[in-house]
């Protein structure tokens, strides 16, 4: 899978590493060291993933994400910050960007990341998602897994939907049943355990992992990736 | 610098001792006062018992043994002597329990369990207003037999109040000195007291940061704690700053050590010929150079926590979202992928995992365990995290299936750079920075064994209230006042006045002008027919009267209306009472006479050469003498009774003008004009204003001031309590009196002002200041009672009648 990535980084160093790695494993990058000039750039150009440093000379990073977002860019944006600590307004489900690392980070990491944002990307933007032998179409609600039909009911096809629109983030069992269901209907919490049960074990022998954390919630991630 | 002292905790030791010093001083006041209050209650009312005991004894002394009963002659000394208390109303009886009420009020209160002594009794009981009494007998012997004569004297209470507030404010105005003496020596005292503590300030201030060494001074006593407690706190910082300079010493060791690895690694991957060795190299060096970014973040994040530790950034937040988030964001990364993660808060409802901490701390120490599980367990390992509270606190717990720390290693596993295991690439800082969160948060530490096998680390919060968050509304009312804007509402105030129409007029129409909003209705009425008018419950605005004796009388009886006016300030003192009557002209009682039958020269210069000089003219004076008639003129009876104060002459006076068939008159102008015309030849105790404003007039009459003494008369005039406009009428009052109004009075109408209008020149006026030490003026207050008394005005008028009728 070739992503198309921006990366906005003024330290030529650090830069030239990512864009080398970056490019090492086939993808296409692009590098912009000044804020301005990256904003302009963004105004007219489509990348699969952005990799946005927060210092920067003209434009602080989080400014190129809020025009980013108010333009209704809705591009995956990974934050790279030498702070360890990071405002939670930025980062999160609502907020701006879809994910962010510390530096320094580990490279594999940061491409296990990506591929998590584009996988999620193309999930959403596209009809068709497709990992390893899975292969779900949005439109027509049907998943086939190694050539065969899956037999998937319609909360299933929901869940599943809104895995992949969030795969690689925790959604507890609150927000799913939110998503699952509408307002009227009142939710109960042991319908949404048995609906990912019976999803996870008709998707068992594809690369998507449903993980549950006891407490916290559910992930969904593909294994082939890591 | 960071502020040395939180601002909650701020206060000044001298002011709080000296501020409790005042509360003292202020408490010790307060219950002298309430004994000052009292004691000066005492002394005023012994001050003035006296006056109420020295009118008793003088009108019992008049009391008499006549046909039918006991009779008095009320002496004037009594009513001067109550008018001592000048604002005071005055109230009397003179009774027998035999025989009844002689004279005075009848319904006098008097507690039903006090008999009749020849000592005076004081009681207080209300009459209206409240009053404080005399009440004292006589025994004297009647044709009946021996019988009880008492005379019972009330006087408000108002003299006795201003002379307690007196007496209790000069008494505390002198305390207040003494205890504001006082706190400048409590100041003083605090301020050698202090002194010790001041030096150890100098002491500290003027050290350099440097010089850790104990603060040598003699301290006292009290503060040998305080002297103590620094000395300990400048070891203990001493002790630490060893500590520090330690670990940074640790710190630059292990970086330096670590980079130098590094480095090595490179430098031989560099220089080596053989990709293979190459390769090897270069995974070493990623590994090492893994493991400095691994070592530098712990040493920034225990910088942090530990920073954020020293500065005061806890405040109350819930625990259970802060690690459920930072959970959720760690299962982001791909080393979690096979971890089994659980987390179990369900024994803590929300709201009860308030703890005062710092999230972002937090956050640190339990990445840091989950770290340290993912680090050294398994592939597969299950982490297991708690919440619950366990007694008062909030426990967070972290279990792991890994290989644990054994038992004999947990106590140094928190010390900095004890790595427990070489292979996993520990920093060893992980636990010193869950210590020192620990520290921070005032919380406890404990490692034990987890249940899958693992190490079981748990942190205990104290926690704080969390439920009990009370809010605090707070109501602002508005008070809306309503607005009435004055002057636009048209007003009619009602004037009962014993005055001229066209004397009054002209005062009346210039206020008018001024006051297009109020308008004046006027009614005429002689002195005796309003007083008793009033009397009867007739509601005017304004009452005017030249009767100062009745419009006294109307006074007392306590109808009339407090006005506090500052023109009232600009007159004279015997022309106003109890800031309720006010007196605003000035009207000497002069003689009139025909000047085609004497010249000046002719006429008598005092009073007691009036008597002789009538019996002289016996004979071209018959019957052409004039005076007010006693029982119809107000004003006659005022100037008769007040002459008769003055000396026994009047009597003799009397007594001739009654063998010269003298004649009596209605009113003034009567008078003057029978003058005028010479029907009579000369008129005595004529209203001076009248008689001169005429004469001015009629070159026929002459006016004659006598040189020993001239009385002088004021009108005046009070708003009744039950008037329906009190404001406007205040106001007109205010205009009577102001300058303009006197101004008005003097040039506009025939009266003479109280005030001395400058600027004015008149025959009347030069006539006025020639005689200006002769004039005797009549004073408002109770002395003005005597003559109202009912038997001295009956026994009084008898005697007149027998002098002047007799002759008819």
């Amino acid at each position: 899978m070739t992503m198309r990535i921006l990366l906005i980084e003024d330290n030529e160093e650090l830069a030239g590493t990512i864009v080398d790695r970056l490019r090492a494993e086939g993808h296409c990058v692009d590098r912009e060291s000044d804020g301005n000039e990256a904003n302009d750039l963004l105004r007219h150009s489509l990348f699969d993933i952005i990799l946005l440093d927060v210092n920067l000379p003209g434009k602080s990073g989080y400014e190129i994400l809020r025009s980013l977002r108010a333009r209704g860019d809705a591009t995956p944006v990974l934050i790279l910050t030498a702070r360890s600590q990071i405002d939670e307004r930025v980062v999160g489900l609502d907020a701006g960007a879809d994910d962010y690392m510390v530096k320094p980070f580990d490279f594999r990491e940061l491409l296990a990341r990506c591929r998590v944002l584009a996988r999620r990307r193309s999930g959403t933007a596209s009809n068709i998602f497709v990992a390893g032998g899975l292969s779900f179409d949005r439109a027509a609600k049907r998943a086939i897994v190694a050539g065969k039909d899956v037999d998937l009911r319609a909360r299933e096809v929901q869940l599943l939907e809104i895995l992949i629109d969030n795969l690689g983030r925790m959604l507890t069992k609150e927000e799913v049943a939110d998503k699952l269901y509408s307002f009227d209907e009142s939710p109960s919490m042991n319908a949404v355990e048995q609906i990912v049960t019976r999803l996870r074990r008709k998707l068992h022998d594809t690369p998507l992992v449903i993980k549950t954390a006891r407490g916290l919630g559910y992930m969904a991630y593909v294994a082939d990736d890591e | 610098m960071l502020p040395m002292t939180s601002k909650t905790r701020s206060y000044s030791l001298q002011r709080r001792l000296l501020s409790l010093m005042a509360l003292g001083f202020m408490a010790l006041l307060l219950i002298i006062s309430l004994l000052l209050w009292n004691y000066a209650r005492g002394a005023a009312n012994r001050t003035y018992d006296l006056l109420l005991a020295g009118a008793a004894l003088a009108v019992l002394e008049r009391v008499s043994p006549g046909p039918n009963g006991p009779s008095i002659d009320l002496p004037s000394s009594a009513m001067e002597i109550l008018a001592l208390a000048p604002d005071d109303r005055v109230v009397y009886r003179v009774f027998s329990p035999d025989t009844g009420v002689i004279t005075g009020t009848t319904d006098l209160p008097v507690p039903s369990d006090m008999a009749l002594q020849a000592t005076p009794v004081f009681f207080d009981a209300p009459y209206g207003d409240p009053f404080r009494f005399v009440l004292q007998g006589r025994q004297m012997n009647s044709p009946d037999g021996r019988l009880w004569v008492a005379v019972q004297i009330g006087q408000t209470l108002e003299a006795r109040h201003a002379q307690q507030l007196s007496l209790f404010l000069n008494g505390m105005t002198g305390l207040a000195g003494i205890s504001l003496i006082g706190l400048g020596f409590v100041w003083l005292a605090i301020q050698r007291a202090l002194s010790p503590l001041r030096q150890i300030e100098a002491d500290l201030s003027a050290r350099s940061p440097g010089d850790l060494t104990p603060v040598e001074a003699a301290s006292p006593s009290e503060i040998s704690g305080l002297f103590d407690a620094i000395n300990g706190f400048i070891v203990r910082l001493d002790r630490n700053l060893k500590l520090t300079e330690g670990f940074i010493a640790d710190v630059a060791h292990q970086i330096r050590t670590s980079l130098s690895a590094l480095h090595g690694h490179l430098s031989l991957a560099v220089d080596s010929k053989d990709p293979k060795k190459m390769h090897a190299r270069l995974v070493r060096a990623e590994l090492q150079a893994e493991r400095t970014v691994r070592l530098t973040n712990q040493l920034l994040a225990n910088a942090m926590v530990i920073h954020r530790s020293d500065r005061a950034t806890l405040k109350p937040i819930a625990l259970k979202p802060v690690v459920r988030d930072t959970v959720a964001e760690m299962l982001r990364d791909s080393r979690m992928r096979k971890i089994i993660v659980t987390f179990d808060a369900d024994q803590v409802a929300d709201g009860e995992d308030i703890v005062i901490a710092d999230a972002l701390s937090i956050r640190e120490a339990l990445r840091n365990l989950i770290d340290n599980a993912i680090r050294h367990g398994p592939p597969d390992n299950t982490i297991d995290i708690t919440l619950g509270i366990e007694d008062d606190a909030l426990a967070l717990k972290v279990e792991d299936a890994g290989p644990g720390i054994p038992e004999a290693d947990r106590a140094r596993a928190t010390e900095r750079f004890t790595s427990m295991r070489q292979d996993t690439a520990g920093s060893g800082l992980g636990l010193a920075i869950v210590q020192a969160v620990v520290d921070g948060h005032h919380a406890k530490l404990r490692f034990g064994t987890a249940r899958k096998g693992g190490l079981s680390v748990m942190i205990a919060f104290p926690r704080a209230i969390g439920r009990a968050a009370t809010s605090l509304f707070i109501i602002i009312a508005l008070a809306l006042g309503l607005v009435v804007p004055d002057g636009a509402v048209a007003q009619t105030i009602t004037i009962f006045s014993a005055t001229d129409t066209p004397a009054m007029a002209p005062v009346i129409a210039e206020f008018e002008a001024r006051n297009p909003s109020v308008t004046i209705v006027y009614e005429e009425y002689q002195t005796v027919a309003l007083h008793k008018a009033m009397l009867a419950g007739a509601a005017p605005d304004v009452v005017i009267s030249s009767a100062m004796n009745l419009q006294v009388d109307l006074v007392n009886r306590g109808i009339a209306r407090r006005l506090d006016m500052p023109e009232a300030e600009a007159l004279p003192e015997w022309s106003t009472w109890r800031s309720e009557l006010f007196g605003f002209t000035f009207e000497p009682a002069v003689i009139i006479y025909n000047s085609e039958l004497f010249t000046p020269e002719y006429l008598p210069k005092e009073h007691r050469e009036l008597a002789n000089f009538i019996r002289d003219n016996a004979i071209t004076l018959e019957g052409r003498i004039g005076i007010y008639d006693l029982r119809g003129s107000g004003i006659g009876y005022l100037f008769a009774t007040q002459d008769a104060e003055q000396g026994m002459q009047s009597q003799r006076i009397t007594e001739i003008l009654g063998q010269s068939g003298v004649r009596t008159f209605c009113c003034t102008s009567d008078m003057v004009a029978a003058t005028a015309s010479g029907e009579i030849s000369l008129a005595i105790n004529v209203i001076g204003s009248y008689a001169m404003s005429l004469a001015a007039q009629d070159p026929r009459v002459g006016v004659h001031f006598l040189s020993d003494y001239n009385l002088v008369m004021a009108r005046s005039a009070f708003i009744p309590k039950i008037a329906p406009n009190p404001a406007a009428a205040e106001l007109f009052v205010r205009f009577l009196i102001s300058e303009d109004g006197q101004h008005v009075v003097a040039t506009q109408s025939q009266l003479i002002p109280i005030l001395e209008v400058a600027e004015i020149e008149s025959w009347a006026f030069s006539q006025l200041r020639a005689q200006k030490g002769s004039f005797l003026p009549i004073r408002l207050g109770p002395g003005l009672l005597t003559y109202l008394d009912n038997l001295k005005k009956s026994n009084f008028l008898e005697g007149w009648d027998a002098s002047v009728r007799r002759s008819r």
